[in-house]
């Protein structure tokens, strides 16, 4: 029999002649190894959940148009690509305007958001009532709601009336004739407007439209255009005709074609017309009546405000505009500071900033309470191992005689301290592997009962518990091997 | 005899017995500190909550929303109604006075400032030092209510310093666009008077607040001809999270039975402190700021169930650790035993003296580790929340019973096995 098979022997043998101890040994072993995985996956999870549940305070980051831009849907878009898709929790577009209460001769500040983004930014909302789904929904404050007596289910009619700031615009139309404020959407307006054409050159464009809003009579005066080329816009018959009975905005190629051989000049018409019909709109006040679904509660100023879809607000006043978005991104201050500087760095227009009282705070609390988990898991951790080596000393202790005995009959203190330690670091080995699996499952228990959400398993941690294991069974063993070998063979086997 | 025998064991085996009391005391110390810092943490993590500031708003009954649907930047004739400046004491009078710990009055004017634009300047304590007829003294102001500020120039506004009245603090955004620096005089004018002003500090407030100005609000009074008055107070309460009961009657609380509403009032419901508030205070208005308030109580409770859940686990750790070591040492008196029973012990005397010794042994352990438990209690709550951790006498009868149950559990079946093996095989050396 070869010297290894010897010991292989022996060290299986024993663990099986000598089942309720080594069982004991194994449980020890186990439940350390259980506590030091369960403690250490909660550990290293708690941040990252907690500051799930943070997110509750609302929004930690906002975006906005950089001075002299502006922003809207599509930059917004973009924008958010820069986050990874797990960090952002939510994204709500604000866009807010003063809307007027026909009834009641009262303004109040309108915001025009996207309600299910809303939800996840700002969680702590409290709607009596319902959030808007259908359109023409809104959501009224409650301070408002008190102050002008009105229910879920009330109608309200706003008008949003056009400054000249808010009609804002880049169109080089002159607007429109009749451009009286208080008019409605009057059907047969004529429509004035002007564009560049071929050269730099201006041309000026005239339609007038029927009860539908389609054009009904049109003129060009192209008379700033290259002669014979650009010019005959204005006279060709077949290519004033095609704009007859057609609804505005117009598409060049698709809607209409061009004069052959004066493609600019063919673009600068379409662009005067549809520059001249934006103007137009954009200078009216439009009116639409909206049912209240919901009374929102927030305790903040919020309550002062009317909030309708995105969708609703473009429609009444005809623009896609952003003033702001609110961001809930799950990172810390450093990834949310490295985020607004990837954002100042692609140059889009759009500038991000910190809402501070959240982020700080965030980043104070949680300092805490990972503090705290660290602690209590290195206090645990510690008197747990205690706990697992005095059961092994007390298990090794108890072999004193069968190390006398083995002794007597010749063998070294090298073989008996190897094969102590063998059976130790296997058992050591064995628990590891239980305890890292049944730590996990505790870690998993522990997560979906105070978070809701399972646990991420951390691979490093199986070889981490079963490297402590063995190391705390071999350690262990060490100091009652050492006495035992220590002593004569012959007073141990006497029984003193 | 049987005193004999015990102390025979307890003296020539003290290396054993020593071990085993060794564990028992480490279980116990982990028990009683975590029980300990479980009933501690719901207090210290709601006090590290008061980090996002205040979770009560205090308005004027009538006025609180004139000025933001009208849009009246002056506020002028229109927002006639204020609370009272001498009243803000009687916030420390209500019956959850203790839970209020910080709070502070706000009072804002639009100024004309000396190039024609207008700028908001409000008028709030920074830290005001309140001494109350209770005899508690308390600073209270924007400074601890504003944590997240960040200076980046200069100091806090003093309020202590005797100029005090003259100096002001600035937001960045308004300082950046007008370039004041610290030092600087400023003037501002509404059409009830003007101030001259220091500036003492810039702040990065991260919102609205890097627009305006802060001034003491003695200050702004007498710059507004509003002796006396306040416009709104933030509070910042703890409060324990709320329920079904707290939410029913903040919806109304003249509907709830007389046994509910006396369990509301007497809990430190956001919606309870809010109605004790208004009671206190005349023609108020109190309500929770729901992103704080809410989000509060599902932090704490998540906390405190988090902390819970670790405790039982390592209860249950130590408990097993314990009754495995206990086991493990009375199997190994199998030999003693059945020399015992073979000069004739009944068994019942010999799972006596074996309990006896081991019940002894544990509580030595169980005292040791007990007041070791304590400490570690301190230390965690010393390191992480700089406070200490309230002992919690009850916490020592719990462990106490824990440790006895654990450790009768754990020398029950062994001794069982023991007793039921034959003497002779046992004395033989058999296994």
């Amino acid at each position: 029999m070869t010297k290894r098979r010897m010991f292989l022997r022996m060290v299986t043998a024993s663990l099986l002649r000598r089942r309720s101890r080594m069982l004991i040994a194994l449980l020890s072993i186990g439940i350390g190894s259980t506590i030091l995985a369960g403690l250490l996956t909660i550990y290293y999870d708690v941040p990252r959940q907690m500051r799930a549940q943070m997110r509750s305070y609302g929004a930690n980051m906002l975006l906005m148009p950089e001075d002299g831009t502006t922003l809207d849907s599509a930059k917004l878009e973009e924008t958010l690509e820069t986050f990874p898709e797990d960090a952002l929790v939510g994204a709500s577009p604000y866009r807010y305007v003063r809307l007027d209460m026909t009834s009641r001769q009262q303004s109040f500040t309108t915001a025009g958001t996207d309600f299910e983004q809303v939800q996840k930014t700002s969680p702590y909302f409290s709607v009596e009532g319902n959030y808007p789904e259908a359109a023409r929904e809104i959501l009224v404050g409650k301070e408002v709601a008190e102050t002008i007596g009105v229910k879920v289910g009330s109608e309200m009619e706003l008008t949003w009336q056009p400054t000249l700031s808010q009609a804002g615009n880049e169109a080089s139309a002159e607007g429109a004739e009749g451009n009286n404020a208080s008019a409605d959407w009057v059907p047969g307006a004529t429509l004035v407007g002007s564009a560049e054409g071929f050269g730099e050159a201006v041309l000026s464009v005239t339609a007038k439209l029927d009860d539908e809003a389609k054009i009904a009579e049109f003129e060009v005066d192209a008379s700033t255009q290259t002669e014979d080329i650009g010019s005959l816009a204005g006279t060709d018959e077949a290519f004033l005709s095609q704009f007859i009975g057609k609804e505005l905005p117009l598409e060049l190629g698709k809607d209409v074609d061009a004069l052959s051989g004066a493609t600019i000049t063919s673009e600068a018409v379409v662009n005067a017309l549809n520059s001249a019909r934006s103007a137009e709109t954009a200078a009216r006040p439009s009116t639409a009546k909206y049912t209240v679904s919901g009374i929102l509660v927030t305790g903040g100023e919020e309550e002062g405000y009317v909030f309708m879809s995105l969708t609703d607000l473009q429609n009444l006043t005809g623009e896609d505009r952003l003033d702001v978005a609110e961001l809930s991104v799950s990172a810390d201050e450093e990834q949310l500071n490295g985020y607004c500087e990837e954002i100042a760095s692609q140059g889009s227009g759009v500038s991000a900033r910190l809402v501070k009282r959240v982020t700080k705070s965030e980043t104070a609390v949680l300092g805490k309470l990972q503090a705290l988990v660290f602690l209590v898991t290195v206090v645990v951790l510690l008197l747990t191992m205690i706990c697992v080596s005095t059961t092994m000393m007390a298990v090794v202790s108890e072999r004193r005689k069968e190390i006398g005995l083995r002794k007597a009959l010749g063998a070294s203190d090298n073989s008996i301290r190897g094969e102590f330690l063998g059976e130790g670091m296997f058992l050591g080995l064995l628990g590891g592997v239980i305890g890292a699996v049944l730590g996990f499952v505790f870690a998993q228990v522990v997560s979906i009962n105070v978070f809701g959400s399972s646990i991420t398993f951390q691979p490093l941690l199986l070889p981490a518990a079963v490297i402590v294991s063995m190391a705390i069974a071999a350690v262990s063993c060490l100091a009652p091997i050492k006495r035992a070998v220590a002593i004569d063979p012959a007073l141990v086997l006497k029984g003193e | 005899m049987l005193f004999r025998l015990i102390r025979g064991v307890l003296l020539h085996q003290r290396s054993k017995m020593l071990l085993i009391a060794v564990t028992i005391a480490l279980g116990a110390s982990l028990a009683t500190g975590m029980l300990n810092v479980v009933m501690g943490v719901e207090e210290k993590v709601n006090k590290e909550l008061k980090n996002y500031g205040a979770n009560i708003t205090v308005k004027p009954k009538d006025a609180s929303l004139l000025s933001d649907i009208y849009d009246v930047g002056d506020g002028g004739e229109l927002n006639t109604a204020y609370l009272r400046e001498d009243e803000l004491g009687k916030l420390k009078t209500i019956f959850w006075a203790f839970n209020i710990v910080d709070f502070t009055p706000f009072l804002s004017a639009e100024a004309v400032l000396t190039d024609g634009t207008q700028a908001e300047v409000t008028g709030t304590w920074f830290n005001h030092h309140l001494s109350l007829p209770t005899g508690e003294e308390l600073d209270a102001g924007v400074q601890s209510m504003r944590s997240w500020w960040e200076i980046t120039d200069g100091r806090w506004l003093d309020e202590a310093d005797e100029n005090a009245g003259n100096e002001i603090m600035v937001g960045t955004a308004l300082a950046t666009e007008k370039r004041w620096t610290v030092g600087e005089t400023i003037e501002l004018t509404t059409s009830q008077g003007s101030m001259k002003g220091e500036i003492v500090g810039i702040y990065d407030a991260g919102g609205d607040e890097d627009d305006q100005i802060f001034a003491t609000l003695d200050a702004v009074q007498a710059l507004t001809d509003r002796e006396g008055k306040v416009a709104s107070i933030e509070v910042s309460a703890l409060t324990t999270p709320d329920n079904d009961l707290a939410r029913r009657a903040a919806r109304n609380p003249a509907a709830l039975t007389s046994r509910d509403y006396e369990t509301w009032y007497c809990t430190a419901y956001v919606s309870a402190i809010c109605y004790q508030i208004q009671e206190a205070i005349t023609g108020s208005v109190a309500s929770a700021v729901r992103q704080v308030a809410e989000s509060e109580g599902m932090i704490l409770d998540k906390t405190k169930l988090l902390m819970i859940l670790i405790t039982a686990l390592s209860l249950i750790g130590s408990a097993l650790g314990i009754s495995n070591l206990v086991t493990a040492s009375v199997m190994e008196r199998a030999q003693e035993i059945g020399l015992l029973k073979a000069i004739g012990a009944k068994d019942h005397s010999i799972t006596g003296v074996v309990m006896t010794e081991i019940l002894i042994t544990a509580l030595i352990g169980l005292a040791a580790g007990t007041a070791l438990g304590f400490g570690f209690a301190q230390l965690i709550g010393r390191s992480v929340f700089g406070s200490a951790i309230d002992m919690n006498p009850a916490v020592i009868p719990i462990v106490a019973a824990l440790i006895a149950l654990v450790t009768i559990a754990g020398s029950l079946p062994a001794i069982r096995m023991v007793l039921r093996l034959k003497p002779a095989e046992v004395l033989h050396g058999g296994h």
